[in-house]
């Protein structure tokens, strides 16, 4: 049953798969399952060739544990194991989840690459379909131009881009009632982030407490349910986790306002509530008499100040990356916490900011580029036309002079005689000139061949240029044969370009011929095709002559 | 369908070179100026009265001035019956056919007669003609009302030969007119004009060289009266191959395949050490000259 050399990891009893009943082994290097009382294995998956596991919810009356290949097919195994049933499938899970990520395989990333290059460009597997599965070329020469353009990109994904806050994450966390008086908070790591990210004392206290003091699921519990997440942060009495971070943001905001604007032009204090100086973004820490203010006035400054600090957070959370250290210490140094001088300090950003608003580079004076004036003799030859220089009709100054008294003699006595303008002969010539055949009109059969052509036959011949154009490219991109791996490919392709020859352009044109149309709709390919193969027979006689 | 509102000007160019006219009703008397007149009159007459909208402008292209025929300066538009020369349509015709005609007649009377004989001018001042056109549809096109589209085309009806110093002014008409989306049709009568067959390929217009000067009415009826719209329904001459190749600067042979200065542009058809145009030397690299092996010494003997 088992090979000799693996050891049986795990082995469980009663596990149901198609409603038979057995037993499933986890080895060393697959999972397997045999049914009861029989001696092979029915069904074994490689470690490698598994994509992932789900489970059953825990509420469900089913324990399962569903395996899924990297193939897309799905296999499922029931526990029903009356007292243990939950445990093995728990052990099994655990077990899987450290021995999965040892076996995942690399190598299939390119298949996958491959199958979606495949899928996202008809036009490829057209040509794919139309070189490999006839075997006129392999499929690794199909591949070695194309896979390696990817792998370039895959580098690239690399400098992934920075994801910013949602405003609204935590409003988004939105609880469901579980039934039974309780609320059900979904979290995805990407809230999860965000929380870290706008309050990072939370982030601390994760770091501290979990895994040592308690489980993931207790830590996100205890912080819900902490007044630090609910309106009324009234944090007194309540000893709380979170209580603590209270303070900390509280510090964190005094700080921050302490630190100014830097940017006052993207200026947000004029929608603070409390009434600054005059100045730039500067101003004292708000006076935090708190006990003499009502209780509702404290729950009211409570609640914005939060907010304060949330957008501060969220906007500081994006730029933290970009902007560098020593421009917060300048800042720091020049915008004092006294509104007094901010009346004669300009914030040096600021300038810039204006200056560069006030100043158009087009309306300075131009600082003359030194330039070069181009020197041209001759240069009414520019002028002249395209028109050859013929010989004129030679005209004497009397001709000119009779032509002239000629027109004035006729124009004097001209009078219009609209009933009299053609001949009806002359007119009936002009008629047949000008229909269909006629003298006129005999470059017009050339434009219809796209009409004269059906469709089918227009696609197949497309098809048949790519997949020429291919094999060609890789005949040419042989010259000049240096080393002996492109005098084989020289030799392999045209071999190639051969079987292309006979296997799909002889029976096209044969096909075209059958339908009676008389138009050389391969003679382009046809050249081409010779052109590759004259060329081939000029570098073997080289190399035959060089040889000898 | 062309909506209600919609204008189509047609705006003729007509080649009156007296010269080449003179030369050629002395020796076809059959077909003379006043023939091609008659003939431009009657595709006029037609365009104005196919659509209520159409509108018609002629020009003269002569070889001293270009001269607008209709509509001229000099017509006093409204009351006919106080004009004595032209007292109303006399034969029932459409009143604007009948000013049209008329006023076409007069200006070609006054520009004929101010011809003045002069030695070196001989060529038709064409590409100034269809500036001049140009200019007149860009007029007109400030002047419509909001929501007035005007289509305009010209028609040259050409004559004389090219003029090659015209060149530059020519290619400039016919960028701009491409840029304004007025298509340039030809008609061309006696010489093929590489010019012209340029300026069709370019706007998109109609190139045809009528192989019977008598027929002329009836080419132009059939050929150049129908609007660009109309005229994918209809079974036109095909269009003419283009000879786009340039001339060199020296011999001006029309060549495709020339050296260019890459100081000056200018093209020519032989190398040469110096560009004689803006005088630049250049070399040429003569392909690599093979050593001779040299042979080892046979040892021994």
């Amino acid at each position: 049953m088992t090979t000799s050399s693996e050891d049986v990891l795990l082995a469980i009893k009663r596990v149901r798969q198609k409603k038979q009943d057995g037993i499933l082994f986890l080895m060393a290097e697959r999972i397997a399952w045999t049914p009861e009382g029989k001696d092979r294995f029915t069904v074994s998956h490689l470690y490698a060739d598994i994509r992932c596991q789900k489970i059953s919810p825990d509420g469900k009356a089913k324990i399962q544990l569903q395996l899924v290949l990297h193939t897309g097919e799905t296999t499922n195994f029931h526990f029903t194991n009356e007292s243990s049933a939950l445990k093995d499938r728990d052990a099994v899970k655990d077990l899987l989840q450290q021995l999965l990520p040892k076996f995942k395989r690399k190598t299939n990333k390119e298949l996958e690459e491959k199958n979606r290059m495949l899928q996202e460009d008809p036009l490829l597997f057209q040509l794919y379909k139309d070189l490999v599965v006839s075997q006129v070329i392999s499929a690794e020469e199909f591949w070695a131009n194309r896979l390696s353009l990817n792998s370039v990109d895959s580098s690239l994904p690399n400098h992934k881009q920075e994801v910013g806050i949602s405003a609204a994450f935590l409003a988004d966390v939105r609880p469901q009632t579980d039934g039974c008086n309780g609320l059900r908070y979904n979290l995805t790591s990407d809230i999860i982030e965000s929380i870290f990210r706008t309050y990072p004392a939370v982030k601390q206290k994760y770091a501290e407490n979990v895994p040592h003091n308690m489980t993931e699921k207790e830590f996100w519990t205890r912080f819900f349910q902490s007044h630090y997440f609910h309106r009324d942060r009234i944090s007194m009495g309540v000893q709380d986790l979170f209580s603590e971070c209270a303070k900390l943001d509280d510090k964190g905001l005094k700080t921050m306002v302490g630190q100014g604007v830097k940017n006052p032009l993207i200026d947000l204090t004029s929608l603070d509530d409390q009434t600054l100086d005059e100045g730039y973004g500067v101003s004292s820490a708000p006076s935090s008499s708190g006990c003499t203010k009502s209780v509702k006035e404290t729950s009211n400054t409570a609640i914005i100040k939060r907010f304060n600090l949330h957008s501060a957070m969220v906007l500081a959370a994006g730029l933290r990356k970009h902007e560098p250290q020593n421009e917060q210490n300048s800042e720091t140094s020049s915008t004092d916490g006294n509104s007094r001088d901010s009346d004669f300090f300009q914030p040096p950003l600021k300038k810039v900011k204006l200056q560069e608003a006030i100043e158009y580079q087009d309306l300075k004076q131009e600082n003359g580029k030194k330039t070069i004036a181009l020197t041209l003799k001759k240069s009414e030859r520019y002028s002249h036309g395209p028109v050859p220089v013929q010989s004129q009709p030679y005209t004497t100054s009397q001709d000119i002079i009779n032509s002239v008294n000629y027109i004035k003699h006729e124009m004097d006595n001209y009078t219009p005689h609209l009933n009299h303008v053609l001949s009806s002969s002359a007119a009936s010539s002009a008629i047949t000139a000008l229909s269909p055949g006629g003298l006129l009109m005999q470059g017009g059969a050339h434009q219809a061949i796209n009409q004269m052509v059906p469709n089918d036959i227009q696609s197949e011949l497309k098809h048949l240029y790519v997949a020429a154009g291919e094999l060609l490219r890789h005949f040419w991109s042989c010259f000049p044969v240096n080393s002996p791996f492109l005098e084989e490919k020289v030799v392999k392709m045209k071999s190639n370009l051969e079987r292309f020859h006979s296997s799909k352009l002889r029976p096209f044109q044969e096909k075209v011929q059958r339908q009676y149309l008389s138009t050389n709709l391969t003679g382009h390919l046809e050249e081409m095709l010779q052109a590759s193969y004259s060329k081939f027979h000029m570098w073997q006689s080289k190399r035959m002559i060089r040889k000898t | 369908m062309a909506s209600d509102d919609e204008l189509s000007l047609l705006l003729i160019v007509v080649d009156v070179n007296p010269l080449w006219w003179g030369r050629k009703a002395q020796e076809e008397p059959e077909f003379s100026l006043s023939k091609c007149i008659d003939a431009i009159m009657v595709l006029g007459n037609s365009h104005l009265v196919m659509n209520r909208n159409n509108r018609l402008a002629v020009i003269a292209s002569h070889c001293q001035e270009s001269h607008f025929l209709y509509p001229s300066k000099h017509w006093k538009g409204g009351d006919f019956a106080s004009d004595e020369n032209s007292a109303g349509s006399r034969d029932g015709k459409f009143e604007l056919l009948t000013v049209a005609n008329d006023l076409i007649v007069q200006e070609i009377k006054h520009l004929t007669a101010r011809t003045q004989v002069r030695g070196q001018q001989t060529d038709t001042l064409l590409a100034g003609s269809l500036a001049k056109a140009l200019c007149y549809i860009h007029r007109v096109t400030k002047q419509l009302e909001a929501g007035q589209e005007m289509k305009s085309r010209i028609l040259v009806i050409k004559a004389a030969e090219d003029c090659a110093s015209q060149y530059m002014n020519f290619m400039n008409v016919i960028f701009a007119a491409q840029k304004q989306g007025v298509l340039i049709d030809a008609c061309v009568l006696d010489a093929e004009s590489g010019l012209l067959q340029q300026a069709c390929d370019i706007t998109g217009g109609l190139y045809l060289k009528i192989p019977q000067t008598t027929s002329l009415g009836q080419y132009l009826l059939w050929v150049f009266l129908p609007d660009p719209d109309q005229r994918s329904q209809l079974v036109l001459p095909p269009p003419v191959h283009v000879d786009y190749r340039a001339a060199c600067f020296c011999h001006r042979n029309l060549i495709e395949i020339g050296y260019v200065c890459s100081v000056c542009l200018s093209i020519f058809c032989n190398f040469s050490p110096i560009c004689t145009t803006c005088e630049t030397a250049f070399k040429i690299a003569l392909p690599p000259v093979l050593k001779a092996k040299k042979k080892k010494p046979k040892l021994g003997t």
